[in-house]
């Protein structure tokens, strides 16, 4: 591989027919195995032993839109602290049908336009913080806190319920950094994830009992409220959305807001394009979650046996769809090797697709956007600091400190 | 030249209501709704680009 754009390939991920999706070389730069992978092996092995991977986008967007062959009913629930499926995530149609006819409309652009004077608001506020200083932690600072503030004003909770919001969300996501040992323990991790859990749980049910004796036009009165086919939503059932949300609605936008800058403080050419022409940052932000796709896989359990490119996947087996690889499959993307802003045809599959398309995914385009927006009025020129070695979380590609400098003006 | 939205497809990404604003728009759920069903002239060029961006390929275009 010549192209700029892809440096070396990443060797610790291993060889094309068994691949490693969590290693930390792998998170840091995937693109050149996800190149191997579709022209190469579509169909792996993940050496860890949790199943095949399937990489061209062809496959992939058939099996996200056939999910009567591989389902997102499966037991992970345990290992992420919760003690029922998430709704709708870990729900087969039609029964997670009915779930997104109620929230859909909760999440729909136009609803979210609501909160974008809030959103803007509170990106500046955060900068305000520490734009004099000619530096910050844009992980710590900005990618962390800016997704927690929308994620309360989505759902009409006090802003300041922030810290613990944070704390919740890194007690299931990453339990390893609350566990004070030096040596990660891994009864210890599970035992905060599950207290965690309860928390989270406890939490919620809390706010559903306020809401249930005194409505308002929030999210929770409003999963209270809404009837799909004659029935309402379960108390379990908000407390199962209400937890998915967690987990699905903060880190997620972090690592993109962060995957997004690391590109553009290595790329300075690039960078001066959005500056000069901010008109050009929606599609821009199309491209980047392309060719970074932070969430980099779904998993699902195949229902029927299926052959792909002679490979048997048995019924029963594990499968990751690996929508990083998908999305830079040249027979969809010309040039899929090319970060191009302005790419005229680009189908992307970074929020998935078919039924469980990401239900944030406008909450989350209108974030990005907004928050490039308002930090390249800013900030528009900056560096990753000297020194400084970004680290990639593997699965989302988080960056946990991610130190910029840049000039004062 | 005529466009046709399968709504049993769509998911509502909403690639077509942000991308072509005067041809789609969303209805309660987000999913899409067809505002004009045959166009010419210079929106020819914004259905290819609504129908270039649909994940879920729903946005049929025909001559
Ligand atoms: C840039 C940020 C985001 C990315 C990259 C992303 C990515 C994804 C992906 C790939 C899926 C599909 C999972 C699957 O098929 O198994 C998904 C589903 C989901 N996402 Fe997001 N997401 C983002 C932001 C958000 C936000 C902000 C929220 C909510 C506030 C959210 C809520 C959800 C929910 C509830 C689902 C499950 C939908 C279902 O199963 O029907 N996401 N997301
Ligand atoms: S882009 Fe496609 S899937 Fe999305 S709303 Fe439009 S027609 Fe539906």
């Amino acid at each position: 591989m010549t192209d700029p754009e892809s440096p070396e390939p990443a060797q610790e991920a291993g060889s094309a027919d068994a691949v490693n999706l969590f290693s930390g070389e792998f998170a840091r730069c995937p693109q050149p195995v996800y190149r191997d992978l579709v022209s190469r092996c579509p169909v792996a092995h993940s050496v860890l032993g949790d199943g095949k991977v399937i990489s061209r986008y062809e496959d992939v967007i058939w099996a996200l839109r056939n999910p009567q062959i591989f389902s997102s009913e499966m037991e992970l629930q345990l290992a992420l602290g919760t003690e029922r499926p998430m709704i709708p995530q870990q729900v087969d149609p039609p029964a997670q049908t009915r779930y997104r006819k109620v929230l859909d409309p909760r999440f729909s652009k136009k609803r979210m336009r609501e909160i974008e004077p809030d959103i803007r608001r509170h990106a500046n506020a955060l900068i305000d913080a520490f734009a004099d200083t000619g530096q910050c932690d844009f992980a710590r600072d900005f990618a962390v806190p800016l997704p927690c503030t929308a994620f309360l004003s989505l759902m009409g909770l006090p802003h300041e319920e922030l810290p613990r919001f944070l704390r919740m969300k890194d007690g299931i996501i990453r339990p390893q950094e609350l566990v004070e040992e030096e040596v990660p323990d891994f009864a210890a991790m599970q035992a905060l994830r599950v207290q965690t859990g309860k928390d989270i749980y406890a939490y919620f049910r809390d706010v559903i009992e306020d809401r249930r004796r005194a409505p308002g036009d929030d999210m929770i009165s409003y999963l209270l409220e809404t009837e799909v086919d004659g029935a309402r939503l379960t108390d379990e059932d908000i407390l199962d959305v209400s937890f998915l949300l967690i987990l699905a609605g903060l880190d997620t936008v972090t690592a993109t807001l962060e995957c997004n800058i690391a590109y553009l403080a290595g790329h300075p050419a690039q960078r001066e394009r959005l500056v000069a022409d901010p008109a050009l940052i929606p599609s821009a932000v199309e491209e980047l979650m392309r060719w970074e796709t932070p969430v980099t896989a779904v998993p699902r359990l195949v229902k029927e046996k299926v052959t792909l490119h002679g490979v048997d996947i048995e019924a029963g087996e594990m499968v990751s769809l690996l929508i990083g690889a998908a999305n830079l499959d040249d027979e969809e993307f010309g040039n899929a090797d090319a970060v191009e802003f302005d790419r005229a045809r680009n189908r992307h599959l970074a929020f998935g697709g078919g039924a469980h398309r990401c239900l944030g995914s406008h909450l989350a385009r209108l974030e990005l956007q907004v928050a490039m927006e308002v930090w390249h009025e800013r900030v528009p020129s900056y560096a990753i600091a000297p020194g400084a070695v970004p680290v990639f979380s593997p699965g989302i590609r988080e960056i946990r400190s991610l130190p910029l400098v840049w000039a004062n003006a | 030249m005529k466009l046709r939205v399968l709504a049993d497809r769509c998911t509502g990404h909403g690639r077509c209501y942000d991308l072509a604003p005067e041809l789609f728009d969303e209805d309660e759920d987000g999913h899409c709704r067809l505002l004009v069903p045959v166009v010419s002239g210079d929106l020819e060029a914004k259905a290819r680009v609504a129908a270039q961006n649909c994940p879920e390929e729903a946005i049929v275009v025909s001559d």
